[in-house]
């Protein structure tokens, strides 16, 4: 696939990755230091190598950090995104937000992104439908809008700041950047690494090894990996473009564009003013045709002149321009002994619904407390495989969700064309219709059906809960995500309404047994009998823990680090005890 | 195992449905003919809604080979 280099300029090390008009974006660039090792020649074994620093590579290093567990991070490169090599994600979904609320970068990406919650589907010059996801059910709970609009290398030098926060030798962390891995090799004891960077050779050893590398992933080979891949002929090429007059902050898809040439067309705001322009090609156009800057400025003035405007070179400045082709692709185990597949690595789609890099960070987060529980000794190693059980379920459903959507957008002629023509037509005039038409289903949480760690038989086991407000003991506000913070990478268990003297002991005997923490969830008017205890007003956390509106009924919802619920009830009895093992990877 | 779908009688008027249908393609070429029904079935579908239902439809739809006209020459 061919590219257009971006004009990035290189930059000393900076807070900011200031947009310069003309010379595009400057990124931070992360000094390389010489590790020990090359000079002594120790061969040192680290619990946890997590190899390559995207935003999969980061998201895990700043949970496993927060966790308080050590890890080393090895980056080929020294800085963030990948020089002209790809566009990479813009698009944020509520439960990866959520999850950089936990790693404390919430607040940056809420203040330089743009929140979005409408989006337009026009065919032809008539609007199909719109959405508003913010009256959304799946949505509405949250503390964080649906989705946040944002260069993803903003969000990886986020994360690199959070890790390099405070003196060296207070990080859990330790970054390496520059260096890159040229040969693996992993036995029963132990995973072993060969390294090259500019001051020399040497060789590592590793008890867990993340392949957070990307599509090009060395690690599917070197593990032999089976991968599940699927290419079509549809191209695409992409236009980054920024306007002195921008247009709406709306998501606008067109199926059937006018401008061009009856094919599809994205529109979506980035920060600095920044739009992603994503047109459909005809099949197998020659990448390097469509992405020339000539033939790029006139379909965006082909696009404008449309919509009724004129736009002149002096309006707008190309940013960046990238041909690429849509694809999917699974790994089959994403777990190979001691090596996990996480994000691109593991598993890649076509970008649709915000599944790509939303999908590697949850990846991260499902795999970062389950690596901490284990590595210092809280739970059983088998808790591990619930890793592939859950994320390769979560990659599979993405994989089928953007196929579907890529099946549409590029319908094969014929009976498959005539339905997409029909499909169009109907909806058009009648809502019905409106469902069939698939310009992407933005992600939302995935559901874990086949884990071992979730307790299947009970209500909302293995579906995530949303980032709901609470009000504190003393009344202050706080929300769901602090209260996991607080629990440190511990299962919390949330007992809702009154508890009994029997049962409050029966939970003390629970919390000093398990790696647990314990706390009361009660109405406004309802006394305290637990020391920890939050109020829930509104009924918030028991809705999101998918429990009945009643505050008099006794129940239990068992939550997890990455605030997915592993299990939930009403009695405090030994079916409670099991549940808290076996979200622990207890085998049944 | 039953199906869950109709596949005796259900027609409140078979004969006039089958003449409006008819009626429907008359003066079609074959590709707006085809878009009509394509247009119908997800009407129809719709009605149904069901996703057993419409799966035990596509089924029955799909005939037997030896059942199948031969395509005409």
């Amino acid at each position: 696939m061919q590219t257009t280099p971006t004009r990035y300029a290189a930059a000393a090390f900076t807070n900011g990755y200031e947009f310069t008009a003309g010379s595009g974006y400057q990124l931070p660039e992360y000094p390389f230091v010489a590790p020990p090792e090359i000079a002594t020649g120790e061969r040192k074994r680290h619990p946890i190598v997590i190899v390559g620093g995207g935003i999969t590579g980061l998201s895990l290093a700043c949970a496993l950090a927060q966790y308080g567990v050590r890890a080393l991070l090895l980056d080929e490169d020294n800085t963030v995104g990948v020089k002209g090599a790809s566009s990479r994600g813009i698009c944020y979904a509520q439960k990866t937000l959520e999850i950089f609320k936990r790693l404390g970068i919430y607040q940056r990406i809420a203040r330089k992104g743009v929140q979005w919650s409408v989006g337009r589907t026009f065919a032809g010059s008539d609007e199909v439908y719109a959405f508003d996801l913010r009256q959304q059910a799946t949505h509405c709970l949250s503390q964080q809008p649906p989705f946040i609009n944002l260069q993803q290398f903003y969000i990886e030098g986020f994360l690199v700041e959070k890790l390099l926060e405070g003196e060296a030798k207070d990080r859990q962390i330790d970054v390496r950047w520059r260096h890159r891995v040229t040969a693996f090799a992993q036995n029963a004891d132990v995973a072993t690494l060969s390294l090259t960077t500019p001051a020399g050779a040497y060789t590592l050893e590793a008890e867990h090894v993340v392949d957070c590398t990307g599509s090009r992933s060395p690690f599917r080979a070197w593990c032999q990996a089976s991968v599940t891949a699927k290419k079509g002929d549809d191209r695409w090429c992409i236009a980054d473009v920024r306007f002195k007059n921008p247009p709406p902050v709306e998501r606008h898809t067109w199926i059937e564009a006018p401008f061009n040439e009856g094919r599809a067309v994205w529109q979506h705001l980035m920060a600095d003013g920044v739009w992603r322009i994503d047109y459909q090609m005809p099949p197998d156009a020659d990448p390097e045709a469509v992405s020339r800057e000539d033939v790029v400025r006139a379909r965006l003035h082909a696009q404008f002149s449309q919509l009724g405007q004129t736009l002149t070179p002096d309006d707008y400045e190309i940013v960046w321009v990238g041909p690429y082709a849509y694809r999917s692709e699974c790994v089959d185990n994403l777990r190979h002994g001691r090596v996990f597949f996480a994000g691109d690595a593991a598993h890649v789609v076509s970008p649709f619904g915000a599944r790509g890099g939303n999908s590697g960070v949850q990846d991260a987060d499902n795999l970062a407390w389950k690596l901490a529980a284990v590595t210092q000794g809280r739970a059983a190693a088998s808790l591990l495989d619930s890793y592939h059980a859950e994320r390769h379920e979560a990659a599979e459903h993405n994989v089928l969700v953007t196929n579907r959507t890529a099946r549409f957008l590029r319908p094969a002629d014929g009976a498959e064309r005539l339905f997409r023509t029909a499909a169009i037509g109907l909806a058009k005039r009648h809502a019905f219709a409106r469902q069939l038409v698939n310009t992407g289903r933005m992600s939302t949480p995935n559901r874990y059906t086949r884990s071992a760690a979730c307790v299947a038989t009970s209500v909302g086991s293995g579906e995530a809960t949303q980032n709901a407000a609470f009000a504190w003991a003393n009344d202050s506000p706080g929300e769901l995500t602090e209260l996991l913070a607080w629990a440190q990478g511990r299962l919390l268990l949330l007992v809702f309404g009154p508890i009994k003297p029997a049962a409050l002991a029966q939970l003390r005997a629970l919390s000093t047994l398990s790696d647990l923490r314990c706390v009361q969830v009660l109405a406004a008017d309802q006394p305290a009998s637990a020391v920890e205890h939050i109020r829930d007003p509104h009924g918030h956390v028991r809705a999101t823990c998918q429990l009945a509106p009643s505050p008099n009924r006794a129940a239990w919802a068992l939550l997890r680090p990455d605030s997915y619920l592993a299990a939930s009830g009403e009695k405090i009895d030994a079916g409670l005890v099991r549940a808290v093992a076996t979200a622990l990877g207890a085998p049944a | 195992m039953t199906s869950p779908i109709k596949l005796a009688h259900g027609f409140e008027d078979a004969d006039a449905f089958y003449e409006s249908l008819l009626d429907a393609h008359h003066g079609l070429d074959p590709a707006q003919s085809a878009l009509l029904n394509a247009r119908l079935i997800l009407l129809l579908a719709n009605q149904l809604g069901d996703t057993a239902r419409l799966q035990a439809c596509l089924d029955a739809a799909k005939l037997p080979a030896t059942d199948r006209a031969p395509a005409p020459s």
